[in-house]
């Protein structure tokens, strides 16, 4: 039988124990008993740090034409090559990772809170409002993703904040619909009436024992969503709906050229799908082990 | 249990009611109408009159209600009309693409479960070992690529390795088993791995809480083979978030595949999706959504009747 | 492995040059031609569509009065197709056509002129309800007539040199007089023609089936016992099919990566047929809106662009090659390159042409920097590489364009209502002939998006449609073209789009033309095994 581990920090803590060693604390254990996902977390930090440098750290302007350099292979004046408009595609994959953490971080967080609040609004109130609501969130749950988007960018055009909301739109239901099981389990509990009946307002119940219990499932929500997010933009880049020409995001990348150069110019198609496939991987290994970890019945192993 | 059932039978139409109203809506804002984009070329300088006798044989020029009341009663009746863009019944339009998108959405969701059942409960078994990391990696990679790109590879894969491309021409499987399979199989394996990562990490899941369940553990300690408690507890329960899982995953499938059906060249309901919605054949796409629609809620009341068959809790809510 | 690519290219090319087309080998009887077609027809009606969708797969079904010769790589000549003959009167106001005896429709009955006659009726006059896309092209004709079954006769209200080319068009089947008279929308549904073959079936959103018509016409032809046109919408599936072997052709155009992809893969099993294009895309500048009402400014803009580089660099990776003026190069009326330099942004001296414009910018008081949008449609192949294009080339006048792409449905209505400052629209005609490509660049033209005034054009057009002499029209186009592209540059030319077709080496007998909705009768098509 494995050995049970105890949560570091309480055990180490000589001081009383402030809020911020509590968090390192937590994040060492993480990063010890969880190595996959902090190699996913690892990651994203990268990824941040590149999208927030970008002008700095891209050698070329991602939207300079350069028809004498089309079509290069990767080099050493082009890492990784040159597209056909002969775009370095290094700069270009850089400032992609704005668009595509604008993009995934924007939807995500937004789909994931607004749905979070639905959720418990709808539980904690109960009968006619929840019944409402639920049934507006079947009905958006049931429409199809794919007229949604293309409804939606047809009607808001072409730009990244429409881009967010024609992905966040699918979101929030589903966050929702989660949110609101975990919440509705605190409210059966007999504390809340009880709470009621003492006289607490309603904002101090949800803010103060509602909320911090539907924290886990809401940060699982929200990684699962921001891979999600990432490959709903190359998607609709894909079909033409997301982010359009010249705007460097990695999507559009592998839209059309790529395709059609993919055997005598690879280098165009092979990095863009590789950096969404690592960021897609990273948030979900991320999101996987942070739900390993919130999870109370599996902290104990 | 049966009041239960029957309240979740009576709100699937409230649902579906509006699910129409908001297509009806959504649609008719979107810019741009079928009759414009008929005629949308330069060269035909079409006079104004030919379009607006052509919006009036639509009903376009109808005030939102009376269009909508119409097309409801209609619907009642099982008639959906006809496709503003060809004229053809909807029927006629839908029928073909959607046994080829259903055939595909039941292929992919049977990869998907072969996959990910046996998958997730070795992954629960082995925790924390190699073998748990390589299933968690396996089944995230599937979920990691974008979905057109795993569906250009193995083209590109069949075409440059063995020189052979699935057929061109959808042949339905009652008529030829065998053409049908050449060419279902590939996009059904793509899409298939993709869902199996989600339905292994359920099942992974399940299994782990069903695993630390007090009665498995005095299973165990009674000395019961191991492989009989898993059988016969942890299996059964660990099976409804995953049934959850797949239930709405398969629902999704249908009309939801449009970019694989671009790149294998599905004539299925994504495609026709896409279409309709950019001719703005608006009897076209209200049929189509109610028909996705029809299905996902459908497949809820049915996962909602296996949730209360299994656990009887939750029948008394 | 560029130089051998390039060599395979070469002589793939040259073998489909050198020989005149038609000179090969005796046609040999037999097979199924099997193609893709990218879209499916909305209806069946051709007089009411104007989609290649509905030509490639269903053009086989029908004859037309005339047709574009299918040898001639211009597709500028027209010859008969069920008119055996043709008299012109000596004022050039009155067509007299003998029409084929023993032309059978499908059903068995026999042509006469009154269904020719039935079918232009339906085409100049169409009965209420229904629609005619092309009637404002025959405003030349004052009459048509029937007198006798084997004669049919045209007459004009003034002359017009290019009325057999209209009458040539691929969109005017003839039907069948009895059933327009019973129902003027039966076509809409239904096929019934006279062409070299029948329909057998048309699955939706798959495929349409034709055979071989053994009653056609033209004894021994068709050569094909069939055909079969699959609907694939993706273009990187269409190329697989071609390369999978299980497609042969398809009618409208690769682009330049799809052709080499092909090449490479299938060696000597693929022909490759080139030829420029009767499509363009050309920048509309708002005429009402500052700074674009100055001419200055709109020739500035042209000045700045390469087109020779640029030429160079996107005949690589789209679906543009030739430097054109107003008409398809090679073709009767196009300009020949020596002439064409001397026009404002045509010459090779590109750094002249950018300082001319940069003084010019100067000159209309636009300053440095300055900043606008262009709206561009959201089509991959050739629009999005040339907005690209342009934007970079204008940045090199110091000029900082922002692109806005607007959806494809929505981007008609916006060039209509004139909501932009500068656009790109597009020119595509099915015939090259300057009474088909032109009409749009006259001031009151619906088609006339910039909303320039020039009566000056307006005469132009006016007098070179009324040129009886080929020599004095083609004098008058070059002035046309001076004005529209040089002294006022009402719009600016980009580049010619180019039609690249490649196809499995075993069929033979189809010759491309700029147009990709002539030639596609397939009559004259073959296979060698």
């Amino acid at each position: 039988m494995a050995v049970a581990r105890v949560p570091v920090p309480e055990a180490v803590e000589a001081a009383p124990p402030r809020a911020l060693s509590r968090w390192l604390g937590a994040a060492r254990e993480f990063c010890r008993a969880r190595t996959l996902g902090a190699v996913g977390a690892a990651v994203i930090v990268v990824m941040f740090a590149v999208a927030l440098l970008a002008p700095v750290l891209a050698p070329y302007d991602p939207e300079a034409v350069d028809f004498a350099a089309m079509l290069t292979r990767p080099s050493l004046a082009h890492w990784l090559g040159t597209d056909s408009f002969g775009r370095d595609v290094l700069s270009r994959l850089i400032f992609g990772s704005r668009t595509a953490l604008m993009v995934g971080f924007g939807s995500s967080v937004l789909g994931a809170t607004l749905g979070a609040i639905l959720g418990v609004g709808s539980a904690y109130f109960g009968g006619r409002v929840d019944l409402y609501l639920q049934r507006v969130m079947d009905v958006f749950l049931s429409f199809p993703l794919i007229v949604l988007a293309l409804a939606l960018v047809a009607i808001l055009g072409n730009s990244i904040p429409n881009l967010i909301m024609a992905i966040m739109v699918p979101m929030i239901p589903r966050s929702a619909l989660v949110i609101r099981s975990s919440a509705l389990a605190i409210r059966e509990m007999p504390f809340v009436d009880a709470a009621r009946a003492a006289g607490f307002g309603h904002a101090r119940i949800v803010l103060r024992h509602m909320l911090p219990n539907v924290m886990a499932p809401y940060l699982i929500m929200l990684t699962a969503f921001l891979g999600q997010a990432v490959l709903a933009e190359a998607s609709l880049s894909f079909l033409g709906l997301g982010v359009q020409e010249p705007t460097a995001a990695w999507g559009l990348m592998l839209r059309g050229a790529a395709v059609e150069f993919a055997e005598t110019a690879p280098w165009m198609a092979i990095f863009p799908g590789l950096a969404i496939s690592l960021s897609v991987f990273a948030f979900n290994l991320f999101g996987d082990s942070l739900r390993d970890a919130l999870d109370p019945r599996l902290r104990t192993q | 249990m049966w009041k239960y059932l029957v309240k979740r039978f009576l709100l699937m139409f409230p649902t579906l009611l509006g699910v129409a109203v908001l297509t009806f809506v959504l649609i008719r804002v979107i810019p741009g109408d079928v009759v414009e984009l008929r005629y949308a070329g330069d060269r035909g300088s079409v006079s104004q009159d030919v379009l607006d006798k052509e919006r009036a044989r639509f009903g376009l020029d109808q005030p939102l209600y009376k269009q909508f009341g119409r097309w409801v009663l209609g619907v009642a009746r099982l008639d959906f009309g006809e496709s503003m863009w060809t004229g053809a019944p909807i029927w006629e339009e839908i029928r073909l693409r959607f046994a080829l998108s259903l055939q595909v959405a039941i292929m992919a969701t049977a990869v998907a479960v072969v996959l990910a059942i046996p998958l997730g409960v070795l992954a629960a078994l082995k925790q924390d070992t190699w073998i748990d990391y390589a299933v968690r990696i396996f089944s995230i990679a599937g979920l990691a690529m974008p979905s057109f790109w795993l569906g250009i590879v193995f083209i590109l894969l069949l075409l440059v390795v063995f020189h052979w491309l699935p057929p061109m021409i959808y042949t339905p499987f009652w008529q030829n088993p065998w053409e049908n399979m050449k060419q279902l199989i590939w996009p059904a394996l793509a899409v298939g791995y993709r869902y199996s990562a989600v339905a292994t990490r359920m099942t992974r899941s399940a299994m782990l809480e069903v695993l630390r369940e007090d009665y498995i553990r005095t299973a165990r300690a009674k000395g019961l083979v191991q492989r009989l408690i898993l059988a016969r507890h942890a299996l059964k329960n660990a099976m409804l978030p995953v049934l959850t899982v797949v239930a709405l995953e398969f629902a999704f499938l249908i009309g939801g595949l449009v970019v694989t059906e671009q790149v294998f060249n599905l004539n299925g309901l994504g495609l026709l999706f896409v279409q309709a919605v950019a001719h703005r054949d608006y009897t076209l796409i209200q049929a189509l959504v109610m028909l996705v629609a029809g299905c996902f809620i459908v497949a809820n009341f049915l996962m909602d009747v296996g949730y209360a068959w299994i656990d009887p809790r939750i029948r008394y809510r | 492995m560029q130089g051998r690519l390039a060599r395979i290219l070469c002589v793939a090319v040259i073998l489909m040059l050198a020989m005149p087309a038609g000179a090969q080998d005796k046609p040999r009887p037999g097979g199924e031609l099997v193609f893709v077609v990218p879209s499916e027809p909305p209806s069946y009606d051709a007089h009411q569509e104007e989609t290649f969708g509905v030509i490639h797969p269903m053009a086989p079904h029908y004859s037309t009065l005339l047709r574009v010769d299918p040898t001639d790589r211009t597709g500028t000549k027209p010859v008969g197709d069920i008119a055996e003959s043709w008299t012109i009167s000596k004022d050039h106001l009155t067509y007299t056509f003998k029409i084929r005896r023993g032309v059978k429709f499908h059903d068995g009955s026999e042509l006469t002129s009154k269904d020719v006659k039935a079918s232009y009726d339906k085409i100049l006059t169409p009965p209420a309800g229904v629609k005619s896309l092309r009637k404002e092209a025959y405003e030349s004709i004052a009459s048509i007539d029937a007198p006798d079954p084997g004669t049919f006769v045209v007459k004009l209200k003034y002359p017009e040199q290019s009325i057999l080319l209209n009458l040539a068009s691929p969109w005017n089947w003839i039907y069948k007089a009895d059933i327009l008279a019973k129902d003027p929308h039966w076509y809409e549904k239904n096929v019934m023609g006279t062409g070299p073959f029948k329909f057998v079936e048309h699955v939706k959103g798959s495929h349409w089936i034709g055979k071989r018509n053994p009653d056609y016409w033209d004894k021994g032809k068709p050569y094909l016992d069939g055909y079969r046109a699959i609907f694939i919408s993706a273009s990187a599936a269409q190329v697989a099919a071609i390369r999978g072997e299980r497609a042969m052709i398809q009618f409208r155009g690769f682009s330049p990566p799809e052709r080499d992809q092909l090449v490479q893969a299938l060696g000597n099993k693929i022909a490759v047929q080139e030829s420029p294009w009767d499509c363009l895309n050309f920048v509309s500048m708002h005429h009402e809106k500052k700074p674009f009402d100055d001419k200055r400014v709109r020739r500035a803009l042209s000045l700045a662009l390469d087109r020779y580089e640029g030429s160079k660099a996107l005949s690589r990776i789209t679906l543009v090659k030739d430097v054109g003026g107003i008409q398809v190069p090679g073709t009767p009326y196009a300009t020949p390159p020596a002439e064409l330099e001397k026009l404002a942004g045509y010459g090779h001296d590109i750094n002249a042409n950018r300082a001319e414009a940069k003084r010019l910018l100067k000159e209309a008081g636009v300053p440095d920097g300055f900043s606008f949008v262009f709206k561009n449609r959201g089509i991959p192949h050739p629009y999005e590489p040339l907005g690209i294009w342009l934007i970079s080339q204008w940045k090199q006048i110091g000029l900082n364009v922002r692109q806005e792409i607007i959806e494809a449905s929505a981007y008609h209505p916006m060039l209509k209502r004139g909501d932009f400052e500068v656009a790109m629209d597009f020119q595509c005609g099915f015939i090259v002939e300057p009474d088909l490509d032109l009409p749009r660049f006259i001031s009151r033209s619906d088609a006339n998006y910039g909303r320039h005034k020039d009566t000056v054009i307006d005469d132009l057009m006016h007098r070179q449609g009324r040129a009886t002499d080929p020599e004095e029209r083609k004098k008058v186009l070059r002035q046309l073209e001076k004005r529209l592209l040089d002294d006022e540059a009402h719009v600016i030319y980009t580049l010619q789009w180019h039609r690249i077709i490649p196809h499995l080496a075993k069929v033979k007998g189809w010759t491309i033309t700029p147009s990709h909705y002539l030639n596609n009768q397939l009559d004259t098509v073959w296979l060698t095994e």
